[in-house]
Formats: C-alpha cells, sequence, structure tokens
C-alpha cells in the first residue's frame, strides 16, 4: 500500500533529544515504536503527522527487568518478548496468557505494550491486564520524569494524559506480596487474530480477595470496584457468582457495534466473569486451567 | 469401465515446485521496467447519485501525473451477459466505491495523492437500499434505461422496474400438489452478501503499444471471456479482438471472483489513454471488497408440502435477490437458481421465481456455488423441519425422496447418472446419524446436522473448451489449452487425462498458464466443469495426438493403423509383437525410410468439445422446452457441532462430506476440495459477517471485522468421501466436484444447532453472538443495531414478498 502522506522521520538517539522534538512539533509529531498501529493509520489516512518520531533508537527501553518485587516493562518490549520471557512465565503467567490471544506472531514481534497502552483504544488487552496490578507507567518528559498509575492513564478512546513533549518510556508492575493467581478471558470472534469484543482479567489473592477488570465494555478498560467489594473476604460460590454478575451492568458501559452488540457484551461478561473467577480461584488453589486454556 | 494407468491415481502436482519455489509468478510479480505507470481511481462516495461534474484540471497539475481519465472519454458500456456496467459512469454512479475517474501517474503514491484533488459534483438521489422497496410501484430506477441493454436472450429484464432478471419455473399443477399434501411448511430465509477473500487481490497490467496493439496482464479466471468483453466494450475505438492479447500468470485464488471483467475494464481502458506506457491498476484489499463481484444476497420464500409417508408433493419457492448495482454476470447466478430450487429431489409439482433485483449496492456476480449454496440453507432446513414435523427422520426423508437418473427435472428434461442414495447412506454410516453424543463439558451440547445438494455448471450452451498439444524431441509433451490454475489442480487432472491417452507420464507433461494469442480456446474456469468440459476437449486432442502418430507410422512403415496401440511412450503393433517405436524416436523428426527420406514431423494434435445437447431456448414462463443444465453433481453432507449454550461458541466436532465425482480423477485433489470447500462453507456460516451502513457502505471491507477462519478454527475432522457413478459424457466417467463442497455447509449447521438446542436459525451467519442472544430469549434482529448484511434491514418475518414489482 503507497502511503500518500508525507513527514519526516527523525529517529533520536537520546531520550533526551526524543522529548526534546517531541516538544518542539507537539500534537503535529507521533511516536513510533512498533508502528502497528500508528503506519496503518496513516496509510489509511487517520492519522497525518508531520514528524514521526522513532524511538528505537534510544537505548534502555528494551528491557524486561525483575527487582525487588517490581517488573519494569520498557517502552520497545514487544509483546513476543514478553511472551517469550522466563520471568513473566513465571511471575506473570496472566501476562503471557494474555499475549497468547493478541494478533498474530508477526504483530506480536513488533507491536510493544506501552505502544498498546499509548494507543489507548478500548479493546487493548494490555490495560484491563495491568489495571488488576495497579500498574504504573513511566512517563518523561519537558518538566523531567513522572509516573501515572494506570487508572488515571486512559481519558477517553484514543486519549491519554500524556501532555506536550511526553513519551511514556515504560510501565512498572508489583508484584502482589500475597500468595495469587489470574485470568484473562477474551471474547473473540474465532480463534484466529482478534480484537477482544470485551474481555475479563480476574485476579485472585489468598483470602478471599479479587481484582476484577474488564476491556472493550467501556471508553477506556475499567476496574470492577464494585464487584471488588462485594467479594471481598468472602468465600466463592456460585449464589456470591450471581450476585457479582448482577453488578456488572454498573460496572460496565457496553455499546453496539460492528464487533458485537451491547446485549452479547453484557451478557458475554457475566458469563466470563463466572468462568474467570471460577478459574482464578481454582488456579490460586494449585488447581484449574493451565494458563493459555481459554474457558470459552 | 477398463483398468487406468495414470487416471485415478494422485501424481504430485505439476504447479507443485512453481509453488513450493515461489518459481510461480503472479501478475503483480511481473516485471514491466520503468516505464510502468499507476493507476488509482476516484470512487463514489454516495449510493446513488446523479454526476453534475467532473473537474481534473488540480490533479492534472501534479508534477508526475500522465494522465486523468473519465467517462468523457469511455462513455461505454460492458457486461457479460447485459451491458449494463460503465467503464466510468458518466451520469449516474450507484454504489459507495464505484470507480468515477483514475489518474494515472508515474508512481502509486503521486498517482493517489492527485486523486483527491479530482473534484466531482454529485446530485444525492434516493438509494434503493431496501429489496421489498426496490420492487414496489413506481420505485426509484436504478437503470432508467434497462430497456434499451443488449443481453442474452436468456434474460428477460423488465423495463421500467429494478427487476434486472425473473427467471420463472413452473412443472405440474402447484395448486393440486398443496391439496395432496398432509402438511405444508412455509418460512422465509435470508442470506446475506459475502465477499471472495481470494489471497490475491485483483490486478491488470495494461499495455497498449504504438502500433495499437493491447495485451493486458491479469489475474483472471477467464482469459478469453475478458479478451471477448474487452474487445465489446473497446470496439468503438477500433479494436477487435485479434488486436488484443490477454495474458495470465498464476492466479491466486479465484472463488468466482476473477470469472468475469470487473476492474480489469479499467486496466484496458487507461492502457488505451498512455500508449506505449503499460499501466498498473492494483486493487487494495478493501476495493476487493467492494469493487469486484460479491455474492448476492437473497430472501427466499419456501413453501413445501408432503404427504404423511414423507412424499414431497409440491415446493414454492421464491428468491429475491439483492444483485447490486451492475447484474451482468450476477443476472445468471439468479438465473441458475430458477432451475435448481427444487434441491436434488423428486418434486412433481414445482413453482420457482428467482427474481433478480438491482439495488444500490457493489455488483454482485458468481461466486463458488453460484447461488446453490444461498438456496440450499434455506431448503434443506426446510427438509430437516418438514421430515421432523411429519414424525419422520430426516435423512430417512431425504433417502425417500432423492431424485434418481431418469427423473424428470424442474424444467422437463432427465435427471443424469445420479449416486445421491450412495452418499447420503455413507454420510449417515459416517456420522453415526441416529447416536446422540454427550459433551463432557455441562455447558455443552451436541448436535448433529445433515443436508443433501446439487449443483449443475451454468453454463451458455455453447461454452466450448479446447486444447492443442504438442511433442517435444524428448517425447515429452505441452498441453496449451486455457483453463486456469486456481489452486485446483486442473493442470494435473488435464495432464492426467492425456496420459492416459498417449501412456506418457505426468512428469513428462508441462503445462503452462495461458495466453490468448497462443494457446486454445476456454470459455471460463468456473461452474467446475473444466475437468469434464476441458477435460473431454484434452482427451480428443489426445486422441488427435496418437492418430496422428498411426497415420506416420502406417505412411512410413506401412502397418496398418487398425493394428497399432499405444503403450510405455512407444507405438506398439498387435500384428507384429516384436514391433515397437519410442515416441521419442519420431515425434519430432519423423520416420526414415528406407530410401533415406523422413516421413511424418513435428506431431501436434487438438481437441473440442461443446455441450451440443444443451439448449437455452426455453418458454419464458415456464423455462419448459430447454436443456439449459449440461448434467448436475449431488452429494451429502453432515457435521457433529459442539454449541456452548452460555456463549453461544460453536465447534465442529466433525464433519463429512460425500460426493458423486463420477470418476476422481485424482483422488487426493477431489479430497483437497471437499477439505477446502467445507472450510470455505463453514466460514459462510460461522464467521463472515458483511455490515453495511443503512446509507449502503460497506463497513468491514478489511479482515480486521471480516472474519474468515483461520488454522485454528479447523474443525476436529472432516471426512471427505468420494462416490463414483460415471458421468457417462465425462472423460473417464469424471464430474466435476469443485463449487459443490462448501454448498452443504450453512444446512449442516443450522441443522445441528437445531438438534443440539432447538434453536431455528432462519438467517445466515450463525454466530456465536447470534445464538447465544437467541439462547437468552433476545431476537438478534432486535438488537443487532444500524448495520444490513443485504438490501434489507427489518425482521425477516416481516419481509413482504407480494411487492407490486414482483407479482405473479
Amino acid at each position: 500500500m503507497a502511503i500518500a502522506h508525507d513527514f519526516e522521520y527523525l529517529k533520536p538517539g537520546t531520550l533526551r533529544e526524543a522529548v526534546r522534538t517531541l516538544a518542539r512539533y507537539g500534537p503535529r509529531a507521533r511516536v513510533l515504536a512498533g508502528g502497528t498501529d500508528l503506519i496503518t493509520l496513516i496509510g489509511e489516512a487517520m492519522a497525518a503527522p508531520d514528524a514521526v518520531v522513532d524511538i528505537k533508537g534510544i537505548s534502555g527501553l528494551d528491557r524486561i527487568e525483575f527487582k525487588n518485587g517490581a517488573l519494569s516493562i520498557g517502552a520497545l518490549v514487544t509483546f513476543s518478548d514478553l511472551r517469550d520471557s522466563p520471568i513473566i512465565a513465571k511471575k506473570f503467567p496472566v501476562i503471557r496468557e494474555m499475549t497468547g490471544w493478541l494478533a498474530s506472531p508477526g504483530i506480536r514481534n513488533r507491536a510493544t505494550m506501552v505502544g498498546n497502552l499509548c494507543s489507548a483504544v478500548p479493546c487493548c488487552d494490555s490495560g484491563p491486564i495491568l489495571m488488576v496490578y495497579d500498574a504504573v507507567i513511566q512517563v518523561a518528559g519537558p518538566a523531567g520524569k513522572r509516573k501515572v498509575p494506570l487508572s488515571d492513564w486512559f481519558v477517553g478512546p484514543r486519549k491519554t494524559v500524556l501532555k506536550r513533549g511526553e513519551v511514556a518510556t515504560g510501565v512498572v508492575v508489583l508484584l502482589p506480596k500475597k500468595k495469587h493467581a489470574a485470568c484473562f478471558v477474551k471474547l473473540r470472534r474465532y480463534e484466529g487474530e482478534d480484537l477482544a469484543q470485551a474481555s475479563v482479567t480476574v485476579l485472585a489473592l489468598a483470602g478471599n480477595s479479587y481484582r476484577v477488570s474488564f476491556g472493550s465494555v467501556a471508553p477506556w478498560p475499567v476496574r470492577a470496584h464494585k464487584i471488588e467489594a462485594l467479594l471481598e473476604g468472602q468465600q466463592l460460590s456460585d449464589s456470591l457468582i450471581r450476585k457479582a454478575a448482577q453488578l456488572v451492568p454498573e460496572e460496565i458501559t457496553p455499546i453496539t457495534d460492528i464487533r458485537a452488540t451491547k446485549e452479547y457484551r453484557m451478557h458475554m461478561c457475566c458469563v466470563m466473569l463466572n468462568r474467570g473467577l471460577k478459574a482464578a480461584t481454582a488456579r490460586l488453589a494449585g488447581a484449574g486451567p493451565e494458563y493459555g486454556t481459554s474457558l470459552i | 469401465m477398463t483398468a487406468t494407468k495414470f487416471v485415478g491415481e494422485s501424481p504430485t502436482r505439476i504447479d507443485g515446485l512453481d509453488k513450493i519455489t515461489g518459481a510461480a509468478n503472479y501478475v503483480d510479480d511481473l516485471s514491466f521496467g520503468p516505464n510502468l505507470l499507476h493507476a488509482e481511481v476516484v470512487e463514489s462516495p454516495y449510493a446513488h447519485a446523479l454526476i453534475k461534474s467532473i473537474d481534473t484540471s488540480a490533479a492534472e497539475k501534479v508534477p508526475g501525473v500522465v494522465r486523468v481519465v473519465t467517462g468523457r472519454e469511455f462513455p461505454h458500456r460492458f457486461g457479460l451477459y447485459m451491458r449494463d456496467r460503465f467503464i466510468f459512469p458518466t451520469d449516474r454512479v450507484r454504489f459507495v466505491g464505484e470507480q468515477v475517474a483514475a489518474v494515472v501517474a508515474r508512481d502509486a503514491k503521486t498517482a493517489k495523492r492527485a486523486a483527491k484533488l479530482v473534484k466531482i459534483v454529485y446530485e444525492e438521489l434516493e438509494p434503493v437500499l431496501d429489496l421489498a422497496g426496490a420492487l414496489r410501484d413506481n420505485p426509484t430506477l436504478v437503470h432508467p434505461d434497462l430497456g434499451k441493454y443488449p443481453r442474452c436472450p436468456w434474460f428477460f429484464p423488465q423495463a421500467g422496474t429494478n427487476i434486472a432478471h425473473w427467471r420463472k419455473t413452473r412443472k405440474g399443477d402447484i395448486a393440486q400438489g398443496f391439496k395432496e399434501a398432509d402438511v405444508i411448511l412455509e418460512d422465509t430465509y435470508t442470506v446475506p452478501r459475502y465477499a471472495h477473500c481470494a489471497i490475491e487481490p485483483h490486478v491488470i497490467v495494461g499495455l497498449c503499444d504504438l502500433a495499437g496493439r493491447l495485451t493486458l496482464w491479469s489475474a483472471s479466471q477467464s482469459p478469453f471471456t475478458q479478451r471477448h468483453v474487452f474487445a465489446q466494450a473497446l470496439a468503438p475505438l477500433g479494436l477487435s479482438h485479434k488486436d488484443i492479447r490477454v495474458v495470465t500468470p498464476y492466479v491466486g485464488g479465484g472463488f468466482g471472483g476473477k470469472a468475469g471483467v470487473s476492474m480489469e475494464i479499467i486496466g484496458a481502458a487507461l492502457a488505451m489513454m498512455v500508449k506505449g506506457h503499460p499501466v498498473k491498476v492494483r486493487w487494495s484489499r478493501a476495493q476487493e471488497f467492494y469493487n469486484t463481484y460479491q455474492r448476492q444476497g437473497v430472501i427466499a420464500r419456501i413453501k413445501l408440502g408432503a404427504k404423511k409417508d414423507g412424499t414431497i408433493t409440491a415446493i414454492e419457492h421464491t428468491l429475491h435477490w439483492d444483485a447490486g448495482g451492475y447484474v451482468e454476470y450476477g443476472a445468471n447466478v439468479v438465473n441458475a437458481v430458477g432451475f435448481s430450487a427444487t434441491g436434488p429431489y423428486r418434486v412433481p409439482n414445482v413453482k420457482i421465481d428467482s427474481v433478480c433485483v438491482y439495488t444500490n449496492l457493489p455488483p454482485g456476480g458468481p461466486y463458488r456455488g453460484f447461488g446453490y449454496s444461498e438456496f440450499h440453507f434455506g431448503l434443506e432446513s426446510h427438509i430437516t423441519r418438514i421430515a421432523k414435523k411429519i414424525g419422520m427422520d430426516p435423512v430417512e426423508f431425504r433417502r425417500k425422496n432423492a431424485i434418481r437418473e431418469g427423473d424428470t427435472l424442474a424444467y422437463g428434461a432427465e435427471m443424469n447418472a445420479s449416486g445421491l442414495h450412495e452418499a447420503i447412506d455413507k454420510v449417515a454410516a459416517e456420522i453415526g446419524w441416529g447416536r446422540k453424543e454427550v459433551s463432557k463439558d455441562p455447558n455443552r451440547v451436541i448436535g448433529k446436522g445433515f443436508a443433501c445438494f446439487w449443483k449443475s455448471p451454468a453454463m451458455p450452451p455453447n461454452a466450448a473448451s479446447s486444447a492443442f498439444i504438442k511433442f517435444n524431441e524428448d517425447g515429452s509433451l505441452n498441453i496449451c489449452a486455457s483453463g486456469m490454475e486456481i489452486g485446483q489442480g486442473y493442470f494435473t487432472v488435464m495432464a492426467q487425462i492425456a496420459a492416459e491417452i498417449l501412456t506418457v507420464p505426468v512428469s513428462k507433461i508441462r503445462m503452462e498458464a495461458p495466453d490468448t494469442d497462443r494457446n486454445a480456446y476456454e470459455w471460463q474456469t468456473v461452474g467446475s466443469h473444466v475437468t469434464w468440459g476441458c477435460g473431454n476437449a484434452v482427451k480428443a486432442a489426445a486422441l488427435d495426438v496418437r492418430s496422428k502418430m498411426f497415420e506416420v507410422v502406417e505412411r512410413a512403415l506401412g502397418l496398418s493403423r487398425d493394428t497399432l496401440y499405444v503403450e510405455d511412450e512407444k507405438v506398439k503393433c498387435r500384428a507384429r509383437a516384436d514391433f515397437e517405436l519410442p515416441f521419442r524416436d519420431f515425434v519430432i523428426s519423423g520416420i526414415q525410410t528406407e530410401h533415406g527420406n523422413f516421413i511424418g514431423g513435428p506431431i501436434l494434435g487438438s481437441g473440442v468439445f461443446m455441450p451440443e445437447f444443451t439448449s437455452a431456448v426455453s418458454d419464458p414462463e415456464t423455462s419448459q422446452g430447454g436443456h439449459p443444465n449440461v448434467h448436475y453433481t449431488v452429494g451429502a453432507a453432515a457435521a457433529i457441532v459442539e454449541l456452548d449454550k452460555q456463549t453461544g461458541r460453536m465447534r465442529v466436532l466433525k464433519a463429512v462430506l460425500a460426493v458423486d465425482a463420477g470418476k476422481a480423477i485424482h483422488p487426493e485433489l477431489v479430497k483437497g476440495q471437499i477439505v477446502g470447500g467445507m472450510l470455505q462453507g463453514l466460514a459462510t456460516v460461522l464467521y463472515e459477517d458483511i455490515r453495511y451502513s443503512l446509507k449502503g457502505k460497506l463497513l468491514n471491507a478489511n479482515f480486521t471485522d471480516y472474519k474468515i477462519p483461520t488454522s485454528m478454527d479447523l474443525p476436529g475432522e472432516i471426512v471427505p468421501i468420494i462416490v463414483e457413478v460415471p458421468q457417462p459424457d465425462g472423460p473417464f466417467g469424471a464430474r466435476g466436484v469443485a463449487e459443490h463442497t462448501m454448498i452443504p455447509a450453512a444446512a449442516i449447521i443450522a441443522n445441528a444447532v437445531d438438534d443440539a438446542v432447538g434453536l431455528r436459525l432462519k438467517s445466515l451467519p450463525i454466530t456465536a453472538e447470534k445464538v447465544a442472544l437467541e439462547l437468552q430469549g433476545i431476537a438478534y434482529d432486535d438488537v443487532k443495531g444500524a448495520y444490513m448484511g443485504l438490501c434489507f434491514a427489518g425482521h425477516l418475518d416481516k419481509y413482504d414478498f407480494h411487492t407490486k414489482a414482483a407479482k405473479k
């Protein structure tokens, strides 16, 4: 496909230079990491930046590090990197579970998790997963570095809190101190590469504590605080799950679009919550389906 | 049948090495040098509008732009069966995405930029986006000049309406038939539009040299038909068939989408405007969806009557087709269904109305199955339902009514040899019909569905095939025919047929994609007919070669040709056991006599086949009196489906399909057709879900939201079964099997879902979402949103078949 739009391609060698360039161009510049979203947008004339700032020349952004219970994922870490990482497989198997249903191997080789958060589409799979871990995004900008909790990150479909000149450099996830297990359930139209029609992430912590999030059913990924409060300290049972499912309409605001009706999304969020809660709880007990097993 | 040596074996495909090594060239692989120009079209944003003005001046000023072309240069219409389509429309656009102008530039990027600068002023018209509305009194007309269009004689357009063609078939006494029925079941089914989704998008390169010779390199299933349509369309410019050459390298999938002429006309026209420069028109994936052909949508009403013992007494089948803005090919789909919508059953009283309706969606056209998949969904759903209604097993019901050789078809001709009963029995046995299965998962239930199918090629009565065969010095052969190797294995099968006659092994036979200047004529590679039609021509050519060899041996050596035969690439003689003459010793250089001279020379043969027994002449009110179809290929299929009652998600645990190939010339390729066709069929049932806005814009012209299955979506198992009841006029008894293998897919799934959860779905696709919502008591039509899959956005039960223009 010929890209008719002309733009300046810039590849800074340092973060400082990147920030300076971004500050200079402001909204007329776009950051390029994997490019799986941006290049498509430019190709289809849905984005027309004057400058594309490639951050792949900046060293140090391609690392996955786990230190003192904190996992750092750099802005250039791809989904394939995550999928192949032993530390992810060992400490955050649910992240690996998510990458298995994200796009296709070719896309995963290019697309980055931080890029997924920056695209901020309602169906981004990284969002709901990282939300249950209360992840924090690291941002560099003209005023220095700052940290943004993921709960404050999204401000609308395709909109984040990033300001002029700022670039996300990584995301930090704390490993819960309690014993825990998790589960990601993604509703797709088929087994091939698909965007989530809806998704549910459940993190089960020892002591009957749960964290729950939903994807593709609100303007951005959402945490289900009412459901979490209901479940807190309670032994999981069918009747409790039923009560939790009754709260789903209070947590999400699905719409009807080309990928699904709001009715199906609502219905399936209840089904997936049910199955996700049971699977995460079973995994916590050392049983349950292996990570990567589809529950629907 | 005598024993065969090559036919019935499964040799390595002769195009295999080309494809596995990447040596195979497709149009976009060909190099045309630095003078190659690129085209970008300017498209209509409206489904229906008048073109008030076109201003190309700004685009023409862009550096690198060579030419901007509009309907001013090409006010001509074109089309295969009816000339209703425009190279560039001059006064009116008829679907969103229709080409209105094209920019030719030195590179693709420049062409794209300049195309944005072409200013077109439109006056929006009310679009025809509702089938029932299109058939009302005084409707908005898509083609006000319909009455003036040249067409083939077996189409019946109705001037002053949106009816492009109406095929009526009447047999017996329909009222009496329903009177004799103990049970009558009447219902409505809809099938949306579908896209072919071939891997290779349409692409054409045209070059008109300075002497006026027009050569086109085209990704096509039908090089000769394309040449013919180009010659007709460009005749006003002084071109004729001899001036036009179509070269078709390998094709990356056709499925009917490359059977006719759609976007290719643009390449031909633009080449005439930039003489001396090759110009490439390459469709994007999105254009592939909305500006080639689509499978037409249909709303069908079936009224079926049966006696308590299961005998079908009558069928009334009314089909309203959403054929799109142009029907030059698609109307023939409607026509084909009009003859055959009884399905493969004995039905004494028949009333079929297959109505082709112009609408303001993209043009409909040929798609694997040619209308049969569409009507089989409703019909085979209906057959299972009426069987259950009278308390009969649906397979037993089918066995009882299944058509047999010699039965009278709906249009009065006789049914050909058929292994339908054998297919039914084999499929029922393989699927374990009658045995209820239980899922291990408490959320899931398992159902089984069964269906029969049939299909005939839909060919004009004079659709011909021909072939040349020539020898090389080493005794190897070239077959020069013009069918297309579109993945089905045509080259290999033709080689096997020639091998069988001439005893030259398949490995010594070369076949290349055609060039209309050099290869023998072939009508089209469509209708699953090339094994049969072109196979007959290749067989005739091989027999011609053989007789020419005998003639040379007789003249040179005095052996009577009646005593000669071929074996192991040698001519042998029944009268002289010690005589053998290897082909390679004489097929080019002849045979030296005792006088030192040579007799013979290069051995060439030719063969021709045309189904001379067919005729399209029949009574337009009843379709009686003609013989429109050459023969039907029949079969049966079944599926075992596991369904999650909460999510609606379905998994096909096993699918079985038996098809009567007459004779499987290459059994592995037949099995390949069965598996591939079943997958394509399942895709149309479970995943593919085309969405138009209510203003006629295609919203999912991409694989992000138009889903075709991946390797991960394969059924647990597909069991292909080959039945062989020979077709007397086929090569070695063969008949076609290619399209047929996807036809029953929709019905077997619909019937399995009903069997599993008692839910009867009457519109395609059958997605997990639709199943889950219906199981929750939510009618999908109530909540689906402002989308439509064909020109009908309402409730299917509310569709009015007795709209004014379409009243009987």
